[in-house]
């Protein structure tokens, strides 16, 4: 994939490069606000990473400049870390993700993974192996037999099989599954998810959900 | 000092009772003069007219002489008229007038001596077709009255305003004598001498109660720039500490790392400690925002009902590995107005606080209710709770109980909590639970009335 990073700060910019690279993308970079839009006017990116800090043009009116000419390129805000409305005003911006400075690269990576690979289609019948869930009866089922969930972890279970072999961190979790926006003290997202694993996974010799250690977790069958 | 005595608000409010009380003397003294007057003016027209009323009896029944004998007496009696004419045509038959044009009704003639100052007012009458009778009395005895009142008053006037001028002189002075010691209290408070306190008189008067309202102020200041320097070196403390681990870290890996596996081990342990670095500055940067008040703007209508059973499907399975009992008792559905994120923050960090710091067991209880015009949610637990004399020293930032030093975290929790409060206009309440435990109630306001209470937190 082509993605375009526009960030001032150079340091930053060579290191989402870097990671980026190491993922097999291809990264272009832009330095300023007026040179960024003109680059992804071209619409040959595949995602575009936004500081929302920029010199000549701040990277919200970039990407509400960018909608209303009709792009439809997925975009994953930057931020200091003090703004917690920028948030809001982000996403309403036309931006898709949002990720706070400072990140880890992996929560970076499997967030423009997310947003690339976002699928608009809103299917009745999610799959992955032997385990589907019917979004329409609230069922889901592992090799024909029934599998009782909970709400919060069918809300879990949905998520990870939207985003079905791709790795999922902890905070695309809190923040998408159960709209937390600060970081809990306590395990919830592993209480959760070892429920819900102690439920779908049981008694089978497969197991779906995999933990990526200091990273996240991915369902995937094999 | 007499001379900024003019300058001075109790001079002012002096000058103003003085100006006041002169105009009500002044008109006080014209009324007096005029009643006095008039009263004098009606009763020599009494006399006159009594005196006529006898002359003309006298010649009704016997006839002229008869007339002229009741003049003569009564020229001679004291208490009647001063002057009387009594004429036939010019010829005057009676009387120490000089004969006149005969005028009826109430008359002022000019004094016979011609000396000024003096007229006669009197009742012109005829008795007969050419017969013309005057009875009158000399004003100036009216005249003299006047006068003598006029001097007592003009006496008393300048002896009051005499009395007011020191008065507002005293009340002047002495008003500016303690407004000069709040003046020398703020500028040694300027000069850098915080301790200085406004001297209170105790007669709770209204210049007691603005020294007591500014000591008041210079305590909150005191307090605010003792937390601030504190905060300052706490900050510079908790970050010293994490910053310095970090670099004996790295110093030591560079020391003693041979192989690759310990590098990376370094690196990660390096990579942890800075995060904590920075997800300490991202909450000492939240709560500041959150005091500066800017998330109002994203205050919306939220169902506190719902936004509490939320969290109990979230905490609930937490709750049962960490061993303690999580209870819920809702009364649905409660709306008022906020910010969804962060009171969704508050309580996660309220019903955290309950899990983290309660030995297993122990039994955490949500409660919401309307209390009034106030959503009322109250978590408790019946854990060992806290001894009452470290409550208010809960919500201090970077507070952290000797109990939980030893555990992850940065004790900013509970200040962001009240800072999320004030936020809301609501008030928190701090409490041993029954029989024992520890217990948390926040009452938030269900009509919008937020915007008008800025800073009202008790007991936090």
């Amino acid at each position: 994939m082509k993605i375009l990073v526009i960030e001032d700060d150079l340091e930053t910019a060579d290191h989402i490069g870097h990671a980026l690279r190491a993922q097999g993308h291809e990264v272009d970079e832009s330095f300023a606000g007026p040179d960024g839009l003109a680059k992804a006017r071209g619409g040959k990116h595949a995602a575009l990473i936004v500081d929302r800090m920029l010199p000549g043009m701040d990277g919200l009116s970039l990407v509400k400049q960018l909608r209303q000419e009709g792009s439809q390129t997925p975009v994953l805000f930057l931020t200091t870390m003090s703004g917690i409305d920028d948030r809001v005003a982000g996403l309403e911006g036309g931006g898709d993700d949002y990720l706070a400075k400072p990140f880890a690269l992996a929560e970076l990576v499997a967030r423009v993974n997310a947003i690339t690979r976002r699928n608009d289609q809103r299917p009745t019948m999610l799959r992955a192996a032997d385990l589907e869930m019917d979004l329409i009866r609230r069922e889901v089922r592992r090799a024909g037999k029934t599998v009782e969930l909970q709400p919060q972890e069918f809300r879990l279970l949905e998520y990870m099989l939207r985003n079905a072999s791709r790795v999922v961190t902890r905070s695309m979790l809190l923040e998408n599954v159960w709209d937390l926006h600060f970081d809990p003290r306590t395990n919830i997202v592993e209480t959760h998810m070892s429920r819900l694993r102690g439920k779908m996974d049981r008694g089978h010799t497969v197991e779906l959900i995999h933990t990526i250690r200091g990273t996240g977790y991915i369902l995937r069958a094999d | 000092m007499p001379i900024r005595a003019f300058h001075s608000e109790g001079f002012r409010i002096a000058a103003i009772y003085v100006a006041i009380f002169a105009l009500s003397a002044a008109l006080l003294g014209v009324l007096t003069i005029v009643i006095v007057n008039e009263e004098f003016r009606d009763q020599i027209v009494q006399f006159a007219n009594a005196d006529i009323g006898a002359i003309r009896d006298g010649y009704r029944t016997e006839g002229v002489p008869e007339a002229k004998e009741v003049i003569s007496q009564r020229m001679s009696t004291p208490g009647a008229s001063d002057f009387f004419l009594l004429e036939q045509g010019r010829a005057r038959l009676a009387g120490n007038l000089q004969p006149m044009e005969p005028q009826t009704g109430i008359l002022t003639l000019p004094d016979p001596g011609n000396s000024p100052g003096h007229l006669i007012l009197g009742v012109g009458a005829f008795l007969a077709p050419n017969l013309y009778i005057f009875s009158g009395s000399d004003l100036y005895r009216a005249q003299l009255t006047r006068r003598r009142i006029l001097v007592t008053l003009s006496w008393v006037f300048a002896g009051a305003l005499i009395l007011a001028i020191l008065g507002g002189t005293l009340v002047s002075r002495s008003f500016l004598r303690r407004t000069d010691m709040i003046v020398t209290t703020c500028r040694a408070i300027m000069a850098g001498n915080l301790t200085t306190r406004v001297p209170v008189r105790g007669t709770q008067d209204e210049l007691d109660r603005l020294s007591e309202t500014i000591n008041a102020m210079l305590d909150r200041i005191a307090a605010l720039m003792k937390n601030v320097t504190q905060v300052t070196n706490d900050i510079a403390h908790d970050l010293r500490t994490p910053v310095t681990h970090l670099r004996h870290r790295l110093e030591r890996a560079r020391e003693r790392a041979t192989t690759t596996e310990d590098y990376d081990k370094a690196l990660e342990a390096a990579i942890a400690a800075s995060d904590d670095i920075l997800a300490l500055f991202t909450a000492l940067l939240r709560i500041a925002q959150i005091e500066a008040g800017a998330r109002r703007a994203a205050f919306a209508p939220l169902d506190l009902a719902a936004l509490l059973s939320h969290l109990r499907e979230l905490f609930a399975p937490v709750a049962e590995d960490a061993g303690h009992t999580l209870e819920f008792a809702l009364e649905q559905p409660l709306q008022i107005p906020g910010d969804r994120q962060l009171l969704t923050q508050l309580f996660s960090n309220l019903i955290e606080n309950a899990i983290i710091h309660t030995p297993k067991g122990t039994r955490v209880s949500v409660t919401l209710k309307r209390e009034g015009n106030d959503a009322m949610v109250r978590v408790s637990d019946d854990g060992p709770g806290v001894p009452p004399e470290e409550h208010h020293k809960l919500f201090q930032r970077f507070y952290r109980r000797e109990a939980s030093r030893t555990r992850p975290g940065f004790g900013l929790g509970l200040a962001l909590v009240s800072a999320i409060t004030d936020l809301h206009g609501a008030h928190l309440k701090v409490e041993a639970a029954q029989p024992r435990g520890f217990s948390i109630s926040l009452l938030l306001p269900i009509a919008e009335t937020w915007e008008l209470s800025a800073n009202n937190v008790s007991g936090g």
